[in-house]
């Protein structure tokens, strides 16, 4: 096991984090963190491992927060909405997947942009039951027959577990015929095609397992934050999480997490710059792009440590 | 209904303009810039600076924003596809995307985030046709895009210039080894793609006044023209952008004005899901 060691220490580090910050704005900030990484370690299946662009995910996390907010504020028991969240997204996904999947690049990219901008318009104007742009508030918690997470510590290491069990079934899928699957699509469709691989078949498991991820993250983030509106879940976010996953690097599971948590953490450090963020930003996700295409995960082949415990 | 036509053709000229600079770059160097709407808006913004707030009369302050534009696309060609050349399409969109974001940010520290108006070019009393209005400004769009649909025509393919670029658009690399002068070819391609835009930009601010966030949505509609008419495909962009601006027009007058910006999009994925191919035929096949 020539990972364990950096992985061991990454989780010491997350589980003594509360007891260091106990600022509530900046678990809270945490919990947005670990929500986003779940969103894209689902945007890394169809992006990542099988080279689908994707600007739908936002969208899915703003279907499945919207389904739990309703859901739950119209008085259906907590326990439903993660499976009603993750019906509907797979509904959604699969209406928008199938007819548009065989679709080149391009044209994906824009039809799920456009799905992006349906959802939210929805949003927007359907406002007795979403609120409009002032979004949802007071969404009850989480509770299963009435035991639920208290406080932010406890939600912190409610969704640590769920990220946990987030990175560990997306690394078994890559390991399973499915994951090779995907890999060959995204080296080369021809290739995978005369081997036997389904392509469209793979690309719509891959964007549908995505949509979940972002469904169930959704679901978790109406009912730990108690507080949703469009603006969390627009045509600029799904920008975020693929910038995110680029900035981490595709195609890693370690790379989504850090790429999620370090976007989702230094807007806040660098608020003194103002406008001048998103400038330094966008320059910034060019440099990465033409220097360092694999993210920053890929820069642990460079460390030191990796190659020792790897002997 | 006649008024509802001529507003709707008005507003998807526009649209048409924002697709044949879109696909001048595309049909060259088969890279879709998710940033044509910001290049618009740069050029609307411009187009402002020169004629309101330096008061330049209207014909100085078009040729301006004409030149500036040319210069910006050869440095967005520099920035955003010339570092990639050879990589993936997938992450050139992903640069063109960050330099939208560079550009829209870029224009709100500039110009501020206040919608600005810009005069048309041409001032006259509107014409009347039995109850339909048209205004000089909608003929001026109309002329615009009459006049750039044919220097296009006559560039690709009675110019030796024009001829290069077929040679360069159909493959690049053996284009380069007759010895055709391939970069200079991709500049001058971004350079008017990115005048193309500047120009609808110089048209749009006039009706809906210029700020920092217009160009995201008319980037995205360029792109669902291109889409609609077989992407491509000149004359197809242009009867696509007309299909949609009535599209819109009617649809916000009918249907609801609330999910104007989403019509767009239904209409695309309907077109695609029925003849994956655009309703005209794509010009040039996907490379292998």
């Amino acid at each position: 096991m020539k990972v364990s060691l950096p992985i061991a220490l990454v989780a010491i580090v997350a589980l003594a984090i509360p007891a260091v910050a106990r600022d509530g704005y900046v678990l809270q900030l945490l919990n947005i963190a670990i929500l986003n990484a779940i969103v894209v370690i689902g945007l890394n299946f169809a992006t990542g491992w099988t080279g689908q662009i994707n600007f739908g995910q936002a969208a899915f996390y703003g279907l499945g927060a919207y389904t739990t907010a309703i859901a739950t504020k119209s008085g259906l028991p907590w326990i439903v909405t993660p499976v009603l969240s993750a019906v509907i997204v797979l509904a959604a996904s699969l209406v928008l997947g199938l007819p548009t999947l065989r679709l080149r690049t391009y044209y994906l990219a824009m039809t799920t942009i456009g799905f992006g901008e349906i959802v939210r318009l929805i949003i927007v104007h359907w406002e007795p039951v979403t609120g409009g742009t002032s979004g949802l508030r007071a969404i009850p918690g989480i509770s299963v027959l009435g035991f639920g997470p208290q406080g932010q510590i406890q939600h912190y290491y409610l969704l640590l577990a769920v990220l946990a069990l987030a990175t560990l079934v997306a690394a078994r899928i890559r390991q399973s015929t499915l994951g090779r699957a995907m890999i060959a699509t995204k080296d080369s469709e021809i290739a995978a095609e005369q081997s036997g691989v389904d392509t469209t078949r793979t690309k719509l498991v891959a964007f549908m397992i995505g949509a979940v991820y972002a469904g169930l993250a959704g679901c978790l983030y109406a009912s730990s934050i108690r507080f949703i509106s469009p603006d969390s879940f627009s045509g600029v976010q799904a920008v975020l999480l693929m910038t995110m996953l680029i900035v981490g690097g595709m195609g890693s599971i370690a790379g989504c997490i850090i790429g999620a948590v370090g976007l989702t953490i230094l807007p806040e450090l660098l608020r003194f710059l103002g406008q001048w963020y998103l400038v330094l930003y966008g320059l910034g996700v060019i440099v990465m792009i033409v220097l360092l295409p694999g993210g920053l995960a890929s820069m642990a082949a460079f460390l030191p440590v990796r190659r020792s415990v790897a002997k | 209904m006649g008024q509802l036509v001529v507003n709707g053709l008005a507003l998807g000229s526009i649209y048409a303009l924002v697709a044949l600079g879109l696909l001048l770059i595309f049909n060259t160097v088969q890279i879709v810039n998710f940033a044509q709407g910001q290049l618009l808006m740069v050029g609307a913004f411009i187009g402002i600076t020169g004629a309101v707030t330096h008061e330049l009369p209207i014909g100085l302050a078009w040729a301006a924003t004409v030149v500036a534009m040319a210069l910006i696309g050869v440095v967005f060609m520099l920035l955003v596809y010339f570092p990639l050349r050879g990589r993936p399409p997938f992450l050139v969109i992903l640069t063109t995307i960050a330099m939208g974001i560079v550009l829209e940010n870029l224009a709100l520290i500039i110009w501020g985030p206040l919608p600005v108006s810009l005069p048309s070019p041409v001032r006259g009393p509107p014409l009347r046709f039995a109850g339909v209005v048209i205004s000089m400004h909608q003929l001026t769009i109309f002329g615009t895009l009459a006049v750039i649909l044919l220097l296009q025509f006559l560039m690709l393919t009675k110019t030796r210039f024009g001829i290069l670029m077929q040679a360069t658009a159909q493959d690049l690399h053996t284009a380069r080894l007759v010895g055709i002068p391939v970069n200079r070819i991709i500049a001058v391609a971004f350079a008017l793609g990115a005048v193309l835009s500047g120009i609808a930009g110089l048209l749009v601010a006039p009706i809906f006044l210029a700020e920092p966030t217009m160009g995201g949505s008319l980037g995205l509609k360029g792109f669902v023209v291109s889409v609609i008419g077989g992407f491509g495909n000149l004359p197809g962009a242009v009867i696509g952008g007309m299909f949609l601006g009535l599209i819109e027009t009617f649809g916000a007058r009918y249907i609801s004005s609330n999910f104007r910006d989403a019509y767009a999009f239904i209409v695309m994925i309907a077109v695609l899901v029925a003849w994956p191919r655009g309703l005209f035929g794509e010009k040039i096949s996907e490379k292998v």
